[in-house]
C-alpha cells in the first residue's frame, strides 16, 4: 500500500482549485465582463479582472509567473459577455493542469473560440432574444401593458441564472467540451434563428401603423385610397415601406442612421403633403 | 405642462447610469429601450407614457446589439429623456418619440467616446502588471463603469435640468408641420428597425417562415406570443431534423450576417461609421 498523500504534486502545479475560487471568478466575470471595454483591448480588462482569484492561487507564490499570466490575460479579448465564462472556464481547467506552461495553451484557447463564440452568442443571445422577446413586449407596450416588458426581463434572468452554471461545467469538461458542443450549438442556433424569422414577420402588420387619408374624388364617386389597399391585402403599406427601407439600406453610402434620418425627414415631407396621417 | 422634482431628476440620472452598466454586464435588459421606458415612465408617474415611447424605440433596434463593441443608437437615454420630456411638456407619446429619436442618435458619439476613454484604464492596468500590482489590475478593470455610466447620465441630467424650461419656450412656437411631422415619423420609423433586423438575419433562408409569421398576424389575427409559439414549433423540427441528419453540414453557418452589417457602415472595429462631421 502506497502513501496516499505522495499522490499528486507534479512540478509545474501545485495549487487545487476549489468550488470556491471558481464561483469568484464566475461571478466577477458576470458582473464586471465589460466595464472597462475600451478600444485597444475589448473586454480584456474584465477578464484579467475576473481571472484574478484563480491567478492569485495557482502563481500567487511566484512573482515572476503570476506577472507573465496576468500579461496574457490582459491582451485583446472581445466575445459575447455570456459565452465568455465558457472560454474562462476552459482557460481555468488548463490552468490548473499545466500552470505556467500553459500560457501557449491559454492564448489559443482565447484567441480561438471568441471568435465563433461571439458569433453564436451574439446570434442566440442577441438576435434572436431580443427580436422575440423584444417584439412581444414592445406589442403589448404598445397597447399599455407592461407585462411583455416584464416577462422580458423575467425570463432572461432565468437564462441568466442557468448561465451561471456554464463556467463550472465547462471547467469539469475543461478542452473536451469544445468538440463535443459545436455540433449541437450550431443547430440551435439555426433553429432560434428560424424563429427570429418568423416573428419578424408577425412584427411588419402589427407594429407599423402606417395609414393614408387621401381620397380619390372622381364627380360625386369618392373612394378611400387605404380600402383599396386594404383590398389588395393587409397591412400592403408596411410591407411596402419596409421592403423599401431594406432596398434603400443596400444602396451606396447608405447605413442605417442615414436611413432612420432619412424616414424621419420623409415622414415630416408627406404628413404636410396630406398623404400620410 | 408638468414639472418634474428634484429627486425625480436625480432618479432618472441614476437610472441612466445604472443601465448601461447593467446591458454590458449581466444583461437583464434594463437598458433595452421598453425597459428603460417602463422605468422611466414610472419614475414620472406616467407609466404608460414611457411603455409606449421606449416600444417604438425599441422597435427601432430590435435584434440589433453591439456586437463586437459596435455602438449602436443609444435609444434607452434616449427613451428616458424622451418620456421626461414629453410628460413635461404634456404633449403625449408621438411627441416623446420625435425628442427621443435623434437624441439617440446622438447619443452614439458619446458612446464611442466612453469606450475611449476606458482606455486609459487598459494602460493603468498594463502598468499595474508591471509592477505586479494584482489589486490595482482588479480596480482598473472596474473604474470603466465611471464613464460609461456618466456618458448617459450627463446627458440625462442637464437636459432635465435645463431642459425643462427651454422645452416650454419651444413649445410655445413649435410648428404644427413639424409636430404633425413627428407624429408621423411615429408610424413609420419602426419600418426601418425591422428593415434592419432583416439584413441581420439570414431571410433569404427562412423566408418561407416570414410569409407564415406575417399570415397569422396580418390575416389570422394572432397575438405576438401566439405567432411566437408557432415559431418555436417549426424550430423544435428543424433542430431535430438538423440532429438527426448529420450529413446536413450546412448549419454550420450562424445566424448572423456580419458581412451585410459591414455593408450597412458597421465596420470590422465595430463603430457605425458615416455621420462623423
Amino acid at each position: 500500500m502506497k502513501n496516499n498523500t505522495t499522490k499528486k504534486t507534479t512540478t509545474t502545479q501545485s495549487h487545487k482549485l476549489t468550488k470556491k475560487d471558481i464561483r469568484s471568478a464566475n461571478l466577477r466575470w458576470i458582473f464586471t465582463s465589460a466595464l472597462s471595454w475600451n478600444y485597444e483591448t475589448m473586454m480584456a480588462p474584465g477578464y484579467v479582472g475576473s481571472q484574478m482569484p484563480i491567478l492569485r492561487k495557482l502563481y500567487g507564490d511566484k512573482p515572476e509567473d503570476m506577472k507573465k499570466m496576468m500579461r496574457v490575460q490582459s491582451e485583446y479579448f472581445n466575445t459575447s459577455p455570456h459565452m465568455g465564462s465558457i472560454i474562462q472556464g476552459v482557460d481555468i481547467a488548463l490552468e490548473e493542469k499545466e500552470g505556467i506552461d500553459s500560457v501557449d495553451g491559454v492564448r489559443g484557447i482565447k484567441t480561438g473560440l471568441m471568435g465563433p463564440f461571439a458569433a453564436v452568442g451574439d446570434t442566440l443571445l442577441g438576435t434572436v432574444q431580443s427580436t422575440i422577446f423584444g417584439a412581444i413586449a414592445s406589442y403589448m407596450a404598445l397597447k399599455g401593458n407592461p407585462f411583455g416588458a416584464i416577462l422580458w426581463m423575467v425570463a432572461l434572468g432565468v437564462i441568466y441564472i442557468w448561465a451561471y452554471t456554464w463556467m463550472p461545467f465547462a471547467y469539469k469538461q475543461g478542452v473536451n467540451l469544445v468538440t463535443s458542443m459545436s455540433s449541437k450549438l450550431n443547430a440551435l442556433t439555426d433553429s432560434a434563428t428560424l424563429l427570429g424569422v418568423t416573428v419578424v414577420g408577425a412584427l411588419i402588420p402589427t407594429v407599423i401603423t402606417l395609414k393614408i387619408p387621401f381620397i380619390f374624388r372622381a364627380g360625386k364617386v369618392s373612394m378611400k385610397l387605404q380600402d383599396i389597399f386594404n383590398q389588395i391585402m393587409p397591412s400592403l403599406l408596411p410591407v411596402l415601406l419596409v421592403a423599401f427601407i431594406y432596398w434603400l439600406l443596400d444602396r451606396k453610402h447608405m447605413n442605417s442612421t442615414r436611413a432612420t434620418w432619412f424616414v424621419l425627414i420623409l415622414a415630416i415631407i408627406l404628413f404636410n403633403l396630406k398623404v400620410v396621417a | 405642462m408638468n414639472s418634474l422634482s428634484v429627486v425625480q431628476i436625480i432618479l432618472l440620472s441614476l437610472f441612466a447610469f445604472f443601465q448601461i452598466n447593467e446591458i454590458i454586464t449581466v444583461g437583464i435588459g434594463f437598458g433595452n429601450p421598453v425597459n428603460a421606458g417602463l422605468i422611466a415612465g414610472l419614475i414620472v408617474g406616467d407609466m404608460k407614457l414611457g411603455l409606449a415611447v421606449g416600444a417604438t424605440l425599441q422597435l427601432m433596434i430590435l435584434g440589433v446589439g453591439t456586437f463586437g463593441g459596435a455602438s449602436i443608437p443609444d435609444y434607452a437615454t434616449g427613451a428616458i429623456i424622451g418620456t421626461a420630456i414629453a410628460h413635461i411638456s404634456g404633449k403625449g407619446i408621438n411627441y416623446g418619440i420625435g425628442v427621443a429619436i435623434p437624441v439617440g442618435l446622438l447619443m452614439v458619439q458619446l458612446d464611442i467616446l466612453a469606450r475611449f476613454a476606458n482606455t486609459y484604464f487598459a494602460h493603468r492596468i498594463d502598468k499595474a502588471i508591471d509592477r505586479n500590482d494584482d489589486k490595482a489590475v482588479v480596480r482598473n478593470s472596474l473604474y470603466g463603469a465611471i464613464p460609461w455610466g456618466l456618458s448617459r447620465s450627463v446627458p440625462v441630467l442637464l437636459v432635465l435640468i435645463f431642459g425643462e424650461a427651454f422645452v416650454k419656450n419651444v413649445l410655445n412656437y413649435m410648428p404644427q408641420w413639424l409636430m404633425g411631422g413627428l407624429k408621423s415619423a411615429g408610424t413609420m420609423l419602426p419600418a426601418v428597425g425591422i428593415a434592419i433586423l432583416m439584413h441581420y438575419l439570414p431571410i433569404k433562408k427562412f423566408g418561407a417562415y416570414m410569409i407564415f409569421g406575417f399570415v397569422a398576424a396580418a390575416y389570422l389575427n394572432v397575438p405576438m406570443l401566439g405567432v411566437a409559439l408557432v415559431g418555436v414549433g417549426f424550430a423544435i423540427n428543424h433542430y431535430n431534423s438538423i440532429i438527426h441528419d448529420k450529413n446536413q453540414s450546412g448549419s454550420g453557418s450562424n445566424g448572423l450576417d456580419t458581412e451585410k452589417a459591414a455593408e450597412m457602415g458597421v465596420d470590422d472595429k465595430g463603430v457605425i461609421t458615416g455621420d462623423e462631421e
